[in-house]
């Protein structure tokens, strides 16, 4: 079985290059504002390690602990992660 | 268009009088009915809730109309995941996002973030519909397939006619002939090592690209030691397809010298 952990490197590559972008007017440009993602790698590589090691697991679970809606919690992490 | 024409359907949550002013940061578009607060999971944990327009809703929150920058990796870092945290809390709930790249801000104008966002969903409507729909059912998986250098190159040593002849003379060469011998030695080997891995790359490529609905070629990362990357892809795969997909590397798995990794499920992020 090959590996199957979502690594927080593949997903700043993502997030930081990737998704819509809205090419109208309304935006506020990011012209002059550097790539906050250059060394962004090893800042992530290093947070990845703590959360392999549990560090972080408590931090993750508020999170998501804050993500509920009144008395209908949001769904956990699904394994397949689509509900459609 | 104008804001009186969108007309009923249009609702959203409202926003607080003194955040008028503010920008709105905006996470990802999703196939919203009725309005929700998401409650503290943004950036710096603001309030997150939906701007919605018909059946078409934005994920936000209220800041100040700046770009988030910093030189501090961690803090960035932490931004880029609570990004990505909201991303796929919709992502659970609503089932097909479109997520919108980091520092997507819409602008204060005169007539506020808010009512711009609003009339940008509207004028969007129809396209970002159609975009969506398209996603339905679909996640984006990372596969990477790495294989060892020393292996192949071993594979090469013992399979290439012209290395094995090559290999035989060395024995009976003086010692400086021997080395430049052994020089022309190391060169096919790579040279035959390069052929293999064009091959293997077209290869996995096709058996892959067939199990998924797109595949994107991505760059691959640094090789660590004997272990080199020699296919990076991002997959985007319908949820029935995943089995499937999940076989077939394991065929690939099984090959001696090649090594997988499968990363998501993640919203469509590379397809948008």
């Amino acid at each position: 079985m090959p590996q199957t952990g979502a690594t927080l490197v593949d997903l700043l590559d993502r997030v930081l290059d990737r998704g819509v972008v809205i090419n109208a007017d309304i935006i506020i440009s990011l012209s002059g504002v550097p790539l906050i993602g250059i060394k962004l790698r090893a800042a992530i590589a290093g947070m990845e390690t703590m959360v392999q090691y549990g560090m972080m697991r408590d931090w993750d679970q508020s999170i998501r602990a804050n993500a509920t809606i009144g008395d209908r919690p949001l769904r956990g992490r699904a394994a397949s992660g689509i509900t459609a | 268009m104008s804001l009186s024409s969108i007309g009923p359907g249009t609702a959203s949550t409202a926003p607080e009088p003194d955040t008028e002013r503010a920008a709105r940061y905006v996470y990802c578009l999703a196939a919203i009915g009725e309005p929700a607060s998401l409650g503290a999971i943004g950036i710096e944990g603001r309030e997150v809730y939906t701007v919605v327009h018909r059946s078409l809703g934005a994920l936000v929150h209220d800041g100040p109309p700046r770009p988030y920058e910093t030189r501090d990796q961690e803090q960035a870092a932490g931004w880029v995941l609570a990004h990505h945290r909201v991303v796929e809390a919709a992502w659970q709930r609503w089932g097909t996002v479109l997520p919108m790249t980091f520092n997507t801000l819409i602008a204060p104008a005169e007539k506020g973030a808010h009512d711009s966002l609003l009339a940008w969903l509207g004028t969007e409507h129809d396209s970002l519909k159609r975009r969506l729909d398209a996603f339905a059912g679909k996640a984006e998986y990372g596969v990477q397939v790495s294989w060892n250098t020393a292996h192949f190159a071993r594979q090469v040593a013992q399979t290439d006619p012209e290395v094995n002849a090559l290999e035989k003379q060395i024995g009976s060469q003086s010692r400086g002939l021997a080395y430049m011998y052994r020089q022309r030695l190391e060169s096919l080997v790579r040279k035959g090592v390069e052929a293999r891995a064009a091959l293997e790359f077209k290869e996995l490529y096709s058996r892959i690209s067939q199990c998924v609905d797109q595949a994107r070629i991505e760059k691959t990362r640094v090789a660590e030691g004997e272990w080199a990357m020699l296919l990076n892809l991002s997959c985007l795969v319908s949820v029935g397809r995943v089995p499937g997909l999940k076989a077939q590397l394991d065929r690939i798995e099984s090959t001696d010298g090649l090594s997988v990794r499968l990363a998501g499920p993640w919203p469509p992020y590379s397809f948008c």
